[in-house]
C-alpha cells in the first residue's frame, strides 16, 4: 500500500497523457455519447477500432487496461444472458426451450450490449483515469466549472475538498493499515467466520479511523487558517492551465468521430442493428 | 513597541460553561523582533495555548495583547486578522496535518496563494523558500513520499513563503528521527541568523531549548521562568520540581556537585562546558599528585 | 544467555512483485536475549518498523526464519494468532487505536479473543490497568475522555492484558514529555523484572536508549549494522553516526575527557555512570574537601 500512486493512475508522457485534462474530460464526454448512439454493427466496429487505437497510443500495457474489465465482468455476463434470452425476433427462432426462445437478434444485440460496456470502460479508462493525475482531474473540473460561480455555485470549495481528499487517501490508508495490524496483534481476526462476524470485526476500525480523520481535520483547518487561507476569493494559482494547439486537434478528431457514428448510423449498408 | 505584548493575558477554555478549564493565567511577557525564543513546559501546561494566541487561533478571555503592532480583540476586523497571520507563521507537530496540497511545491505555493500573490513572484517564492530549506529537488514528489524531516521542511517552507516576521514552532521537532530534528533545528536557526526572523520554538528536549537565546517555561498555565538558557539551567531543582529536567551534560555538573564538587560552575549548558569545567576540577585535584 | 526470538537470514519485501516492489530488510540475523530490554534504534526507514513486525507475525518473512524459543513461528500459518498472545506488540501511537466503550472494554479486548472467561478478563485487564498506572475509576470513563498520556497507558495495558512473555514497543514514548517518558520506560522495565519477561523497543531517543536498555539492535537501510550491549554500541560513535544516529552528549563527554587524559573506563553512557566513575576518580584522587 506504500505505492508512488494510488488509483489508476500511471504515469507516462503519451501522446494522453499530455492532454489538457480539461479537453479530456470534454473529448470523454464526446466519447461516451458516440457509443450510446451507436446503433449498428458497423458503427460498432468503427468505434471498436476508435478505442483499441487510444489503447495503443496510451502505451498502457494491455493487460492492464484489461484487467479493469474484471470487476464488471458480472455485468457484461448479466446483459448477454438478458439479452439473449429477452430479445424478440422475426423470422424462425435458433433455438428454443422451455419458455425462452433464441433469434440471431437476440445473438447480435447481447454482443453489441458487452461490447459496449466494454468499451465504454476500458476507452474512458486509458482516456481519463489511467492517464490523468487525480489532482490534474480536480483542477480541470474546478476550472470547466469555473462560470458556476456566478451562479453562486461553490466550485472552488468542491474542488479544494477533492484535493484534500485526494492527499489524504495515503495518509488513511496507512493509517487503517497501522489500527487494522494493531488490533490483529490483540487477536482480532479478519479473515475468518460468518459476514456478520466480519462486518462486526470492522467496527474496531472504523471507530478510531473516524476518531482519527477528525482530528486531522480540525489540526488541517487550523493549518489552513494559519496559513490564511479564506476561501477562494483573491486567490491565485501556482499552475494555471493552458490549452495547447494539440489539444485543439484532438477536440476537432473527436467532433469528426461523433459525426461519423451518425453517418453511419444513418446510411449504413449493413442494416444489422437492434 | 515589542513584537509581541502580552499584559495579565488569561485564556480559558469553554470559558462561562461549567467545563471551563483554564489554560493560561495572568502572562505577561514581551518579545522583541529577531529574538530565538524556546518555550518549556510539560503535556498540558498551556504552551500550546499561548503558541496558539499568537496567531490569533484563540483569542485571549482577559488581558491586553498584541502582535505585531496589533492590538489582539474580538472586535478585529477579518482584514486585521489575516495581517497578523501572515506575519505570524506556524509549524505544528504532526507533519501530515499541515499539508493541503498533493505535490510538494503545490503545498508550498498554498499560503501565497492565499495572499494573492500574482505571477511570476508567486513561483519566485516557493523555489525560494525550497531552495531555503534545502528541498528543491523535491518539488514535485508527494508528501506521503518524503520523510518526517522532509515534510516538516516543506511545512516551513510553505511559511518562508509568505515572508513572516515570526515563526512558531509547535512541538514541530517530537516527532522526528535524530536526523530530521537536527536538520529542522538547523533550519530554524540559520532563518533566525541570516533572515532575522523571529523563532518561538516549543519542545520537549531540552539540548534543543539550550540552543535559543531565551526560555520561557510555563507551569499550570502560569509563566514559571523566564531567562537565558543559562540562567534556567542553573536552576535545576525548581526545572524538576514541574516535571523538566536539565541537559546531559548539565545534569552531570548537576551530580557532581551534589556529590560534594561545590567548584564546579552550576551554569554549564554546553558539551564543551561541562568537560572544559570537570577538566579544571580534575586537574586542579590531581595537580599535586601527578 | 538464551535467545527468546530469533530471526535467522530474514528478508522482506514490500508489495512483492509488483512495479512498486521495495526492500525494507535484507538479510537480517539477529537474537533477543531472553530476560533482556533490547533496543532498536535506527534511521526513519531503516526497516524498525518492519522488522517489529515481524517479531509477532503480522509479518511474514519473504525469505528467512523468525524463532520464538527455538520454534518457527510460520511453522503452523493457521495458528500465528497463539504467537501473537505471547508476543505482544504494542504499535506507535497506541493511543490512536482505542476503540470501545469503556477503557475496561478495551483493555479486555485481548483477553476475550483469547477465549477467557469474564472473571478472568475482568482481572487481567485490572491487573494491566494498575501496572500502567491507571485508577479504577477511570476504567469506565470511555477512552476517547481520556488525556493524552492516560490513553497512551490505556492501549500498552491492552497489550499487557495478554501477559505476552515478550513485550514489544514501537516508540513507546514519543511526543511525551520527561516525566511521561520516564515513567513509561520505568513500567517497561518493572515488567521485565516482576514478568521474568523480554522487552524490545524502538526510540528515536539514544538517552532514553543509554538508560533503559541492556542491549542494542542498530539498523541501517534494512541491514544490521551492529548488535550489542549498550557500552559496546556507543562505544564506537562514528559508526553510530555512519547511520545517521547519535550517542548520548554525556557518552561524548565521557569520551572527550577520556582523551584529555582522565583515566575514564570506555563506553560510559549514562549520567549516572559518568557521575560515578568520575567521583571515585576523584575521591582516589585526594582532596574531596
Amino acid at each position: 500500500m506504500k505505492n508512488n500512486t494510488f488509483g489508476q493512475y500511471f504515469p507516462g508522457n503519451s501522446l494522453l497523457h499530455r492532454m489538457d485534462p480539461r479537453m479530456k474530460l470534454i473529448v470523454t464526454i464526446l466519447y461516451i455519447v458516440m457509443i450510446f448512439c451507436a446503433k449498428n454493427v458497423l458503427s460498432f466496429a468503427f468505434l471498436l477500432l476508435l478505442t483499441v487505437f487510444l489503447i495503443l497510443i496510451s502505451r498502457i500495457s494491455v493487460r492492464i487496461v484489461l484487467r479493469s474489465i474484471r470487476p464488471i465482468i458480472f455485468i457484461v455476463l448479466f446483459t448477454v444472458v438478458f439479452n439473449i434470452f429477452l430479445t424478440g425476433g422475426t423470422g424462425e427462432p435458433l433455438a428454443a426451450f422451455w419458455i425462452f426462445e433464441i433469434y440471431r437478434e437476440g445473438i447480435v444485440r447481447a454482443i453489441l450490449m458487452a461490447l459496449r460496456v466494454i468499451i465504454l470502460i476500458t476507452g474512458t479508462g486509458v482516456l481519463l483515469t489511467y492517464t490523468t493525475s487525480p489532482i490534474a482531474l480536480a483542477d480541470a473540473i474546478e476550472s470547466l466549472l469555473g462560470p458556476l460561480k456566478k451562479i453562486h455555485v461553490p466550485v472552488h470549495e468542491f474542488a479544494m475538498m477533492m484535493t484534500i481528499a485526494l492527499r489524504f487517501i495515503p495518509t488513511l490508508i496507512e493509517e487503517t493499515d497501522r489500527i487494522m495490524s494493531a488490533l490483529k496483534a490483540r487477536g482480532a481476526d479478519f479473515s475468518n467466520g460468518s459476514i456478520v462476524k466480519r462486518v462486526k470485526a470492522l467496527i474496531p476500525i472504523l471507530i478510531p479511523l473516524f476518531v482519527s480523520a477528525f482530528k486531522r481535520a480540525e489540526e488541517l483547518a487550523v493549518a489552513m487558517e494559519c496559513r490564511c487561507y479564506r476561501g477562494g476569493e483573491g486567490r491565485t494559482k501556482l499552475h494555471v492551465l493552458h490549452y495547447r494547439f494539440s489539444d485543439f486537434v484532438w477536440l476537432f478528431f473527436f467532433v469528426l468521430f461523433l459525426v461519423s457514428v451518425f453517418l453511419i448510423n444513418a446510411f449504413s449498408p449493413i442494416k444489422i442493428a437492434y | 513597541m515589542s513584537f509581541i505584548e502580552a499584559e495579565h493575558v488569561s485564556f480559558t477554555y469553554d470559558d462561562g460553561t461549567p467545563e471551563s478549564v483554564p489554560a493560561l493565567r495572568d502572562m505577561t511577557l514581551t518579545i522583541e523582533e529577531r529574538e530565538y525564543v524556546a518555550v518549556l513546559g510539560h503535556n498540558g501546561s498551556g504552551k500550546s495555548t499561548f503558541a496558539k494566541l499568537l496567531n490569533l487561533i484563540l483569542l485571549p478571555t482577559e488581558g491586553k495583547l498584541s502582535v505585531a503592532g496589533h492590538t489582539v480583540s474580538e472586535e478585529m476586523s477579518e482584514d486585521d486578522v489575516f495581517a497578523v497571520r501572515r506575519q505570524v507563521g506556524m509549524v505544528f507537530q504532526n507533519p501530515d496535518n499541515q499539508m493541503v496540497a498533493t505535490t510538494v511545491e503545490e503545498d508550498v505555493a498554498f499560503g501565497p496563494e492565499n495572499l494573492g500573490i500574482p505571477h511570476p513572484e508567486l513561483a519566485e517564492r516557493v523555489s525560494g523558500a525550497l531552495e531555503c530549506v534545502g528541498m528543491s529537488a523535491f518539488a514535485r514528489h508527494a508528501p506521503h513520499q518524503l520523510s518526517g524531516g522532509q515534510k516538516q521542511r516543506v511545512a516551513i517552507a510553505g511559511i518562508i513563503a509568505m515572508m513572516p516576521r515570526c515563526i512558531v514552532f509547535d512541538e514541530s521537532t517530537a516527532m522526528l528521527d535524530p536526523v530530521g530534528r537536527s536538520e529542522v533545528m538547523a533550519t530554524m536557526e540559520k532563518l533566525n541568523r541570516e533572515q532575522g526572523i523571529t523563532i518561538i520554538h516549543i519542545t520537549h528536549y531540552m539540548e534543543e531549548a539550550a540552543r535559543a537565546n531565551r526560555i520561557i517555561v510555563i507551569n499550570d498555565g502560569e509563566l514559571f521562568m523566564d531567562g537565558t538558557p543559562r540562567e534556567v539551567f542553573s536552576r535545576a531543582e525548581e526545572l524538576r520540581s514541574v516535571g523538566l529536567e536539565l541537559t546531559q551534560s548539565g545534569e552531570l555538573i548537576h551530580e557532581l556537585r551534589l556529590a560534594g564538587m561545590a567548584d564546579l560552575p552550576n551554569d554549564c549548558l554546553t558539551e564543551d562546558e561541562c568537560v572544559e569545567a570537570i577538566l579544571r576540577a580534575y586537574r586542579a585535584r590531581n595537580g599535586g599528585a601527578s | 544467555m538464551k535467545n527468546i526470538l530469533e530471526l535467522s537470514h530474514v528478508s522482506y519485501l514490500y508489495s512483492e512483485k509488483t512495479p512498486f516492489e521495495m526492500q525494507a530488510l535484507h538479510d537480517v540475523s539477529v537474537g533477543f536475549e531472553e530476560g533482556c530490554v533490547t533496543g532498536i534504534i535506527g534511521h526513519t526507514g531503516s526497516g524498525k518498523s518492519t522488522l517489529v513486525q515481524m517479531l509477532n507475525g503480522l509479518l511474514r518473512p519473504s525469505e528467512g526464519q523468525v524463532l520464538l524459543n527455538g520454534e518457527d513461528i510460520w511453522r503452523k500459518p493457521k495458528e500465528i494468532t497463539s504467537v501473537r498472545y505471547r508476543v505482544g506488540l504494542v504499535m506507535q501511537y497506541p493511543e490512536y487505536q482505542l476503540f470501545d466503550e469503556t477503557v475496561r472494554a478495551d483493555i479486555g479486548f485481548a483477553p476475550r479473543n483469547m477465549g477467557l472467561s469474564e472473571k478472568e478478563t475482568e482481572e487481567r485487564v485490572r491487573e494491566a490497568a494498575e501496572f500502567v498506572g491507571l485508577s479504577e475509576s477511570l476504567l469506565d470513563k470511555s477512552p476517547f475522555d481520556l488525556s493524552g498520556g492516560q490513553k497512551r497507558r490505556a492501549a500498552i495495558a491492552g497489550v499487557l492484558a495478554m501477559r505476552p512473555e515478550v513485550l514489544v514497543l514501537d516508540e513507546p514514548a514519543a511526543g511525551l514529555d520527561p516525566r511521561g517518558r520516564q515513567e513509561i520506560l520505568g513500567r517497561l522495565q518493572e515488567y521485565r523484572r516482576e514478568r521474568r519477561a523480554s522487552v524490545i523497543f524502538v526510540s528515536h531517543s539514544m538517552e532514553d536508549m543509554a538508560h533503559y536498555c541492556d542491549r542494542l539492535l542498530v539498523l541501517n537501510h534494512g541491514e544490521v549494522l551492529m548488535q550489542g550491549t549498550v557500552s559496546e554500541i556507543f562505544c564506537d560513535a562514528e559508526k553510530i553516526r555512519s547511520a545517521g544516529l547519535f550517542v548520548p552528549q554525556v557518552a561524548t563527554v565521557a569520551d572527550r575527557l577520556r582523551r584529555a587524559g582522565v583515566p575514564l573506563p570506555e563506553g560510559l553512557c549514562t549520567v549516572e555512570s559518568v557521575s560515578r566513575e568520575l567521583l571515585s576518580l576523584l575521591g582516589k584522587g585526594g582532596n574531596a574537601q
